[in-house]
């Protein structure tokens, strides 16, 4: 198994814990996100006990980018977070709140063990982990060995593509596998405004709205872009921008 | 609108005084002028009542000329009193005459004359009374509101002193602590105890510091010191401390738990948002008579603004408020991937309680 944990305490406890287990090897120890879903997808391990708070990318975040099949089985570890916590019993994830000793480690490992292939959404989870009126506030893409986590300031426009949103941000283009409703529902709906059944707008970089003909318009982003509105999109615009 | 007007039981009984003076009112025309009592009463029972209503404009004229204003407000309210009563002595020969024209009451013209001159002449001193009883139910609603100011600024000051406090003992640092603890238990017994030595002795200090009004730089800054103590378990090498602190500052006196809540946040925020953590840095120098303390640390420049910055910075904005300081300001300032901020406080604290100049 691996272990995900930004702070080397942390680290060294569940390594002491496991370590005692005769049935555990630990095949990675990883001090951030970046580590975790390198390690994870090279060592493909049984089971990650992954920490929610880290730096730049967090224990959702990472879970998010896995993409692995089968998913490894994954024990969150926190210390307090309401919203995570609420999240973990709605999706029926394994957790161990810090501090922990032997008997609820094992509990969890059994539990674990137990559940294994019933994965729960990752973006779902993380949605319902931030908590109500929180909307998404970076966007961790995976692209080959390389990660990207993009602030939604940054995001210029959404466009769904099959199964996969295309992220367009400053003249780059990433793909991220996850329905476009679901982004959309995650993201602020102040700043970012489904235009067409294809497109999510940053209404920053929006530079003006142009009629072609009759009921029948397109948006021009600030580069220049063009990018089709339908009619109820074009609503949403304007109830957004006033 | 006249506060008399804000219940119908006040305006009864301010109509029945009103009445009430009617009589006494009804015995001076007598002496001016001499009449049956059914005469007299006829008219000066609706002109009492009227002028109660009438004299009630003081209080406008007092709100338009506070006292304050000096000898100004006691033109504007001997001008009113003339115009009060003059309005009043017209409105009643009006009504005079239609007495005397429908009923025949009155003590004909020349009595009239005397009766109406007469009415004019108590009406001012009656309105003068008006404006001094507004001008003493203003000022005691006034001291009344200042009361209650004052002990609302109370409370929202022991409600920042509260929030302070619960903010310093935030859970996830108590949970952290805790698991820091946990984990050194196996491997590092002595560790451990260190630890827990050290966590007890913040909490300690914490509930110390925060019940009193001022404390020592040097006492505040022992206090940012056991917290860094336990984070640096936590964070092993990400987290670094220079401390550049003028030993001049350390005698100054300060408002307790506002430096440890900047270094919370440059933790929380800073170093604890970035992979490879850095330099935390900490500054204390004398700039005059001003005592300049600052906490800086490095962001990720890449990084959005993480919900909840701030909630450490709101808290001592709120208590420097709270302690309604106009000298003491807090800056925060973010710039080429580092965040300061800056909080400047008299050197000698509050109420210049005293502190050695460096």
């Amino acid at each position: 198994m691996v272990i995900v944990d930004d702070e080397p305490p942390a680290r060294a406890l569940l390594r002491e814990l496991l370590g005692a287990d005769p049935g555990v090897t630990i095949v990675g120890e990883c001090a951030n996100g970046f580590e975790a879903v390198r390690t994870i997808t090279e060592q493909r391990p049984d089971l990650v006990f992954l920490d929610v708070q880290m730096p730049k990318l967090d224990g959702f975040e990472v879970l998010e980018l896995l993409e692995l099949d089968p998913a490894p089985a994954v024990v969150f570890c926190t210390a307090y977070d309401e919203h995570a916590l609420r999240a973990f019993e709605v999706h029926a994830v394994d957790y161990l709140l810090k501090p922990f000793g032997r008997e609820r480690l094992a509990e969890a490992l059994a539990r674990a063990r137990a559940r294994r292939g019933e994965a729960a959404r990752p973006t779902a989870l993380a949605a319902a982990a931030r908590g109500p009126g929180r909307p998404l506030e970076r966007i961790a893409i995976r692209d080959g060995t390389q990660i990207h986590v993009i602030p939604v300031e940054r995001v210029d426009l959404i466009e769904a593509q099959d199964d996969y949103v295309a992220i367009h941000e400053g003249g780059k283009t990433h793909l991220k596998h996850q329905p476009l409703a679901e982004l959309e529902a995650a993201l602020d709906p102040a700043r970012f405004v489904r235009i067409h059944r294809s497109f999510i707008a940053n209404v920053e970089r929006i530079a003006r709205v142009e009629l072609l003909a009759k009921d029948s318009r397109v948006v021009v982003m600030r580069d220049g872009r063009q990018v089709p509105v339908s009619r109820s999109g074009h609503e949403r615009l304007r109830a957004v921008l006033g | 609108m006249h506060p008399l007007f804000a219940r119908a039981s006040r305006l009864a009984f301010y109509a029945a005084a009103s009445l009430a003076g009617g009589v006494l009112l009804a015995a001076a025309l007598r002496l001016v002028a001499p009449q049956p009592w059914l005469a007299a009463l006829a008219l000066a029972l609706p002109a009492s009542l009227l002028y109660g209503f009438d004299v009630l404009s003081a209080w406008w004229v007092c709100r338009a000329y506070p006292l304050a204003r000096g000898p100004r407000s006691i033109v504007a309210q001997l001008a009113a009193a003339l115009v009060a009563s003059g309005l009043w002595t017209a409105a009643v020969a009006v009504l005079a005459g239609a007495l005397a024209r429908v009923a025949g009451f009155g003590p004909g013209q020349t009595g009239t004359l005397r009766e109406l001159g007469a009415l004019f002449v108590i009406g001012v001193p009656v309105y003068l009374f008006s404006a001094v009883v507004h001008y003493l139910l203003l000022a005691a609603e006034a001291s009344h509101a200042a009361e209650r100011r004052a002990l609302e600024s109370q409370v929202s000051a022991r409600d920042a002193e509260l929030r302070a406090l619960r903010a310093q003992l935030n859970p996830h640092f108590l949970f952290n602590s805790l698991n820091s603890i946990n984990a050194l238990v196996g491997a590092d017994p002595e560790g451990a105890r260190r630890m827990c030595e050290r966590l007890g002795d913040f909490l300690r200090r914490t509930l110390a510091l925060g019940a009193r009004e001022a404390v020592s730089l040097s006492d505040e800054l022992a206090l940012v010191d056991r917290y860094l103590d336990i984070e640096q378990v936590r964070f092993g090498e990400r987290l670094r401390v220079e401390r550049h602190v003028d030993p001049g500052t350390l005698e100054c006196r300060v408002p307790p738990l506002l430096l440890q809540p900047l270094v919370e946040n440059a933790i929380k925020h800073g170093l604890a948002e970035s992979l490879d953590g850095g330099a935390l840095r900490l500054e204390a120098r004398r700039e005059g008579g001003r005592l300049v303390l600052a906490v800086e640390n490095p962001v990720d420049a890449g990084g959005a603004a993480r919900p909840g910055e701030g909630v450490g910075l709101e808290i001592v904005r709120r208590r420097l408020a709270a302690l309604g300081s106009d000298l003491a300001r807090l800056e925060v300032r973010r710039t080429d991937g580092r965040f300061r901020a800056t909080l400047e406080l008299p050197a000698d604290g509050p109420g210049g309680a005293g502190g050695a100049r460096g």
